[in-house]
């Protein structure tokens, strides 16, 4: 048996390594756009503020690739797939034939237009050790700029004050995540942030990068922000340009059901990159997020080899905003919810969320509630409504 | 059956609760939002971020794998003689 699986991250190299358990003789092959071995991307920032050194990034050695007899082609992207004639291009020319196909490609991040130095986005080692070069240089009078309202923001936000820079976050909405907080739980962010003496601009639309050649700010609609270096957090894109043509049906992501098989024979989904059926929130899902990635490699995997395996879980994503709290779990998205259900108060300084539809709990967000993450999680994984202690 | 200690590194540990969705008689997050270590569902002289335990081999590979889905590597596992098991350094 032949497998190809495109991407490098925790779906696919998770996705291989379940492979060679299953299937000691079969022909596995790992195409990755990084050169470094498979490195967790959620250990960058206690890289970037020295709580770790880099070597410990890393979740496997060079070795292991050999070791498991999985053929990794670094440095390398798949230009072409051809899903009648089974096999992938990849940028050197060199043609690969699949029996089973994984399509685990991740996502990039949103960029904006021009690239100054110190211009930062968080999402490769590159881009860490980058940031940590920039941070290196660092005068006593720089200042850091922010544009975004999200998770990478959250940790730019961490990573600035951990440096002792003084901050200013602009974000183009009222509140941070604005598709999932209500004006109240927003608000308490905000207040959060600016009681910690971050400078917040809101309904500032992004405009354009200062300076030629070296940042010397940025540009909104409520003004020009005047910093040294400037983090940027607008989202992330799913990875999928190079399937057009392919019949793939894609959405958000490259649709899924919640086997991760795609529409089309023997090609696989898993990671960023899929927008799967959700057994749970019994919906497409898109979910940017560790273990949902590294779950799906698992499952995905099993798929490939013939052993049915359906995708559960319940996935959640913690965050700290400059000491805050943040915890999502389950789908958190208000667009998906018939209700949303608010327990604590802005006065109180902490806010649980919860999504109800038909007549049931699909996901939930704490605000420095960390004592309902468990009973929200139950909720969510037994499909029912949350009841409070 | 083998005896090994768990411990969470309350440093590293982000609150990402990988190790508890997959081995939740082994971990459960406290409320600082940091993954406590348990004795098969049960906290002997109180909460904690290590403890020793007896384990049977299906068992040590479930707190294994917890420990593999760490995206901060957070969770490390000794075996009786102290040497580390998981993460290899």
């Amino acid at each position: 048996m032949r497998y190809v699986i495109i991407g490098g991250g925790i779906a696919g190299t998770t996705a291989a390594e379940e492979l060679r358990k299953l299937d000691n003789t079969a022909e596995i092959t790992l195409v990755s756009e990084e050169q470094h071995a498979i490195y967790s991307r959620v250990l960058l920032p206690h890289y970037i503020k020295g709580i770790i050194p880099r070597e410990r990034v890393f979740l496997k050695k060079e070795t292991w690739y050999d070791d498991q007899r999985i053929e990794w082609l670094r440095g390398e992207i798949v230009t072409t797939l051809d899903v009648k004639n089974k096999f992938v291009r990849i940028s050197t020319g060199r043609e690969i034939e699949y029996d089973k196909l994984l399509i685990a490609t991740g996502s990039t991040p949103r960029t904006v237009l021009d690239d100054p130095r110190g211009v930062s986005y968080l999402r490769s080692l590159d881009d860490a050790d980058h940031f940590l070069q920039l941070l290196n240089e660092r005068d006593t009078n720089w200042k850091a700029g922010i544009y975004g309202g999200g998770f990478i923001a959250c940790e730019y936000l961490n990573l600035f004050a951990h440096a002792g820079m003084p901050i200013e976050l602009a974000i183009r909405g009222d509140h941070f995540w604005s598709n999932v907080l209500t004006e109240e739980a927003g608000e308490l962010v905000n207040q959060h942030l600016v009681q910690q003496g971050v400078i917040l601009h809101k309904q500032a639309a992004f405009e354009q990068v200062l300076g030629e050649d070296v940042l010397t700010g940025f540009q909104t609609s409520v003004g020009t922000h005047v910093c040294q270096l400037l983090g940027i957090g607008i989202g992330i894109e799913p990875d999928m340009g190079f399937l057009r043509d392919t019949g793939i049906n894609m959405g958000r992501g490259i649709l899924a059901n919640e086997f991760l098989e795609t529409n089309v024979s023997d090609v696989y989904t898993a990671g960023d990159v899929a927008e799967y059926y959700d057994v749970v929130a019994m919906q497409q899902l898109n979910t940017g997020n560790w273990l949902n990635s590294m779950t799906q490699g698992r499952v995905a995997a099993k798929n490939m080899y013939g052993e049915k395996t359906v995708f559960e879980l319940v996935s959640s994503y913690a965050a700290n905003a400059l000491g805050l709290d943040i915890v999502f779990v389950g789908d958190t998205s208000k667009q998906h919810a018939e209700r949303v259900e608010v327990m604590g108060s802005l006065k109180e300084k902490s806010i649980t969320q919860l999504f109800i539809r038909e007549n049931r709990c699909i996901g939930g967000v704490m605000i420095g509630r960390n004592q309902d993450r468990k009973e929200v999680t139950d909720a969510i994984r037994e499909r029912r409504l949350f009841q409070s202690k | 059956m083998p005896k090994i200690r768990v411990r969470v590194d309350e440093d590293l540990c982000i609150g990402a609760a990988s190790c508890v969705t997959i081995a939740p008689a082994t971990f459960q997050m406290n409320q600082e939002n940091k993954a406590n270590v348990l004795d098969h569902g049960t906290e002997p002289g109180g909460p904690t971020y290590e403890r020793w335990m007896e384990v049977t081999e299906e068992e040590y590979e479930t707190i294994l794998l917890g420990a593999q889905s760490c995206p901060t590597l957070a969770v490390f596992i000794y075996n009786e003689e102290g040497t580390l098991l998981f993460p290899e350094m």
